[in-house]
């Protein structure tokens, strides 16, 4: 026993003292910041749709509720959202259940491609949608050469935002039904049989039921995906005078009638009822099913296909190839050529629209600068703040931080174009009558940014803390070390893959957003996605294209380079020689 | 390293996991703490660790006091190594990583230790006898290689006090048998004061000097293994640690008859008073002998429920009336199942008719 009396006076009762009177206070601090920046922006909102010249009043929702357009405009929306979500779990379900159950080959490829929409911003995959089945796309030249005729495919109607919005949404769906099939025990389905069921009676009263939840979740996803995206509906939509919710909002602002802001408030409190019900649908749903107590994902197959193996998998290989590959390839063609409608040849293929992207237009290299600037500090402080609350949150789970991640998960559960316009009423007046021009700059795009992709972090580095013992840490507290360097040689380096796949995906949403952008961009703070969207809209298709191409480019080479590192940091972890 | 623990409670939402706990653990001395899973034994370790800290009363390592209602002092400032149930090795660190981290990190390594690093690593890893595999990482190590690793990282810095939270709990029988040995040969190299917690009577009875067992938030018995094994002072003690058959009846005086036959006498082979008191006399399964006749009309008539071969003796469980006994008995009698047996008491013929009081601590 050596001089730990001593310490003990001289450390403990400060310590106890001070850190007691510390910590509430930073709790306080924090609640109060969470609820300042996460919470009185949507309350904002939802206040002013019930306000006429400063007084409670309910005549926004009678104005717009006797407006006949907004019956056109609530049909399509649930036309649009039901139709795509159908396409998104069929399909969704359908390839997770070939890749979970049956003995196809090069699965991890297979998943590679049905990622690809996902991580590619619907926006730009509209983009190659439009140039490969356009008129002067790879599909048009396709079916001229064929010896009947058939009608060219135009997207720019119900059915193709319908067929787009399915198609970048399927993921969703496959991800979460993938994962709780192959957690499905394949004892219980071998009890079925034995039990004297078929095949197809075991898959419908077993496996579907126990894999329901996750079917659900997923398709839960995919509706509100469907319901709030922006990008697919203002590229195919607008030009064909299609209105959905979130376009509507958009259009309602950026058209700025005398009362754009209240009318746009009171249709996100319609769009947001529309995605309140979803959750409910799925709630009921996800009550009456049990949850599966198997943690482990049995990946052997289950199901044998036989001779009929490669005719499926060639089918599967030209589906990626069609859906994943042929329009992305349609739309640097397009980006190649020197002027829209020209023929694919050599003489007409030059790379100007590349160097206008890049270097004459000051407007798109502007964006550029912003963007990827927006997106690092965005990333690089939602790290920090990300970690700190998920490692708070996970290691002392209480019912404050419980209700803090509620709140930081709302901007982003919000769509886009609602969220967008809380951070126009919370922040051009942040105290009514002080107008510090936050609005109209780039610093509001930042706000906006953190408060909507925050949660991403958390949920990953959530994941990162998790997978960490906590008999770990303790393991370096006995050791003698806390603080700083249980930190920094224990914690980060077990902590770190699992965050920067976080930080990625934040760095990414970032880089690549339209919805929120769209309306609070200003000039001089413009974004990426707002350029390419200005571009489109005035037509000049090749500089959209291009810079979509690039903006591809950029994103396989950030996927190949966490591969790489994620790769090599877990080889040195695990040192397998 | 002494240990005082007065009137300590640790209570979690509501529900009371310690209650009001005493307890004296002396200088280099192993102390098992023992109790099915939800005792409290656990938490008792981590108030010890610094892990939590106490609701009530106090914890004094040393001559220090490290917890109280107020204050808890951190686990890194205690003079403590700790081996964890997980084993909670660090996936990115190799094994001579692992047992440097404490050397450069704990508060109290000995300059000496600090001046010569590696020769306190090699040592070490000659104690555990891993030298050939100082480089190795985790996920390369068999389990009781971890196992080592976790004790060798524990007992580096020299601490005056090792927790052990059952560490041998994720092995494999045999080599739990084969660590035991182990840890008692490091118990008396380090000469650390031991505390150790198991749910594993074996484990329990066989390294620890003493045993304390627990029992819903509070401690049932403190004693010598023998004194746990063969004079429990609990019906819950007798059960968990001896499996012993709870028979009721009255005490008088020196003998005992059981209630379901008031013909019988059985003498006092060492009760304790506790159990008297209850008019309980504890038997274990390997205190009873079975007869296929009833010669001297003193044997208990009973059915046998069902036969356990064990190899070196057989496990029955005997029907009496409406109650189920455990019976073992060597493998030169044999019974089977639904045969007629009458049991009997054995008494040993030494056997001191005087009651032993047991050793109040």
């Amino acid at each position: 026993m050596k001089n730990t009396s001593n310490t003990y006076k001289e450390i403990m009762p400060l310590r106890a003292l001070s850190s007691l009177f510390k910590m509430r206070f930073l709790k306080i601090i924090a609640l109060l910041a969470i609820i300042l920046f996460f919470l009185i922006p949507v309350l904002r909102l939802v206040l002013l749709s019930f306000q006429v010249d400063n007084q409670m009043s309910l005549q926004n929702y009678a104005d717009i509720l006797q407006d006949s357009k907004t019956w056109t405009v609530l049909m399509d929306t649930i036309l649009i959202v039901i139709g795509s979500t159908i396409i998104s779990v069929t399909l969704g379900v359908f390839l997770a259940w070939l890749v979970a159950y049956t003995d196809i080959r090069a699965k991890k490829w297979m998943q590679v491609f049905i990622i690809l929409p996902f991580v590619i911003p619907s926006y730009i995959s509209t983009l190659a949608w439009t140039q490969f089945l356009g008129a002067n796309g790879l599909y048009g030249k396709m079916i001229s050469i064929l010896p009947f005729s058939l009608e060219p495919i135009n997207l720019y109607s119900m059915g193709g935002i319908i067929f787009v919005l399915g198609f970048s949404h399927y993921p969703l769906v496959y991800l979460l039904s993938v994962s709780v099939l192959r957690k499905v025990p394949r004892e219980v389905e071998q009890a079925a049989r034995v039990s004297g069921a078929s095949g197809w009676r075991t898959f419908a009263k077993v496996t579907l039921p126990l894999a329901l939840p996750g079917i659900a979740s997923g398709g839960f996803l995919a509706f509100l995906a469907n319901l709030d995206n922006f990008g697919i509906p203002a590229f195919l939509g607008i030009p064909a005078q299609i209105d959905v919710l979130s376009t509507y909002i958009y259009q309602q602002v950026v058209g700025f009638g005398p009362s754009a802001f209240q009318r746009a408030a009171t249709f996100s409190v319609l769009l947001g009822i529309m995605a309140l019900l979803g959750t409910l649908l799925q709630w009921l749903l996800l009550k009456k099913s049990k949850r599966l107590e198997t943690t482990v994902e049995d990946k052997k197959p289950r199901v044998y296909l036989g001779k009929y193996r490669k005719f499926v998998e060639l089918l599967l290989w030209s589906f990626f190839l069609i859906s994943s590959l042929v329009p992305f390839v349609s739309m640097m063609m397009t980006s190649l050529l020197s002027a829209y409608g020209l023929d694919f040849t050599w003489e007409n293929i030059s790379l100007k629209n590349y160097q206008f992207v890049l270097d004459t237009s000051p407007k798109a290299k502007r964006a550029i600068g912003n963007s990827i600037q927006l997106a690092l500090i965005t990333t690089a402080i939602g790290v920090v703040i990300g970690t700190a609350f998920a490692y708070y949150r996970v290691r002392k789970p209480n019912r404050w931080n419980q209700f803090s991640e509620i709140a930081i998960s709302l901007p982003y559960a919000l769509p886009g174009t609602v969220m967008a316009l809380s951070m126009i009423f919370a922040w051009m007046e942040p105290i009514p009558g002080w107008n510090p021009g936050i609005y109209g700059s780039v610093i509001i795009l930042f706000i906006a940014y953190f408060t909507r992709f925050l949660i991403l972090q958390v949920r990953g580095s959530i994941t990162a803390v998790l997978q960490v013992d906590a008999s770990m840490e303790e393991a370096a507290m006995v050791s003698g070390s806390n603080g700083l360097s249980k930190w920094r040689r224990i914690l980060i380096p077990l902590l770190l893959p699992s965050i920067l796949s976080g930080a990625f995906l934040v760095f990414l949403t970032a880089l690549t957003e339209l919805t929120v952008s769209s309306l609070l961009w200003s000039s001089n703070a413009e974004t990426i996605g707002v350029v390419i969207f200005s571009f489109e809209q005035a037509g000049y298709t090749t500089y959209s294209t291009a810079f979509s191409s690039l903006i591809i480019a950029l994103i396989l080479f950030g996927f190949i380079s966490l591969f790489l590192f994620q790769y090599l940091w877990n080889r040195k972890v695990a040192n397998v020689k | 390293m002494t240990i005082a623990i007065n009137q300590l409670s640790k209570e979690f939402d509501g529900f009371q996991a310690l209650k009001k706990i005493d307890l004296q653990v002396r200088d280099e001395e192993f102390i098992a703490i023992l109790g099915p899973s939800g005792c409290g034994k656990t938490t008792l370790l981590r108030l010890l660790a610094g892990f939590l800290s106490p609701s009530e009363g106090e914890i004094v390592i040393g001559n220090a006091t490290v917890g109280n209602l107020q204050q808890t002092l951190p686990p890194e400032r205690r003079n403590i190594g700790m081996v964890f149930q997980s084993f909670a090795l660090w996936p990115h660190l190799n094994v001579e990583e692992h047992i440097r981290f404490p050397l450069m990190h704990h508060r109290f390594v000995s300059d000496a230790i600090k001046r010569k690093q590696h020769d306190r690593i090699k040592e070490v890893l000659q104690m555990i006898d891993l030298e050939a595999f100082a480089d190795r990482m985790p996920n390369e190590l068999s389990g009781g290689q971890k196992q080592r690793v976790a004790l060798a990282r524990a007992i580096a810095p020299q601490p005056e006090l090792l927790l052990m939270d059952e560490p041998l709990s994720n092995l494999d029988a045999e080599l739990r048998m084969e660590m035991r040995s182990e840890i008692q040969t490091l118990h008396q190299l380090t000469k650390a004061t031991i505390v150790y917690v198991t749910h594993d009577q074996g484990e329990a009875l066989a390294m620890a000097d003493r045993i304390v067992v627990m029992n819903q938030g509070e401690i049932e018995q403190i004693g010598t293994p023998s004194q746990i094994y063969s004079k429990p002072i609990s019906p819950f003690v007798a059960r968990f640690v001896g499996k012993a058959n709870l028979v009721e009846g009255d005490w008088n005086d020196n003998y005992f008859t059981p209630s379901l036959s008031p013909t019988t006498q059985w003498p006092d082979t060492g009760v304790v008073s506790e159990m008297k008191q209850r008019n309980i006399y504890p038997v274990r399964p390997e205190q009873f002998r079975m007869s296929a006749d009833n010669q001297d009309e003193s044997g208990l008539p009973g059915l046998i429920n069902s036969v356990q071969f064990q190899g070196k003796e057989i496990h029955y469980t005997v029907q009496i009336s409406n109650q189920t006994w455990t019976v073992h008995t060597d493998v030169s009698q044999q019974f089977s199942l639904g045969e007629q047996v009458y049991l009997h008491l054995f008494v040993p013929h030494n056997m001191e008719q005087k009651n032993l009081n047991h050793q109040a601590i």
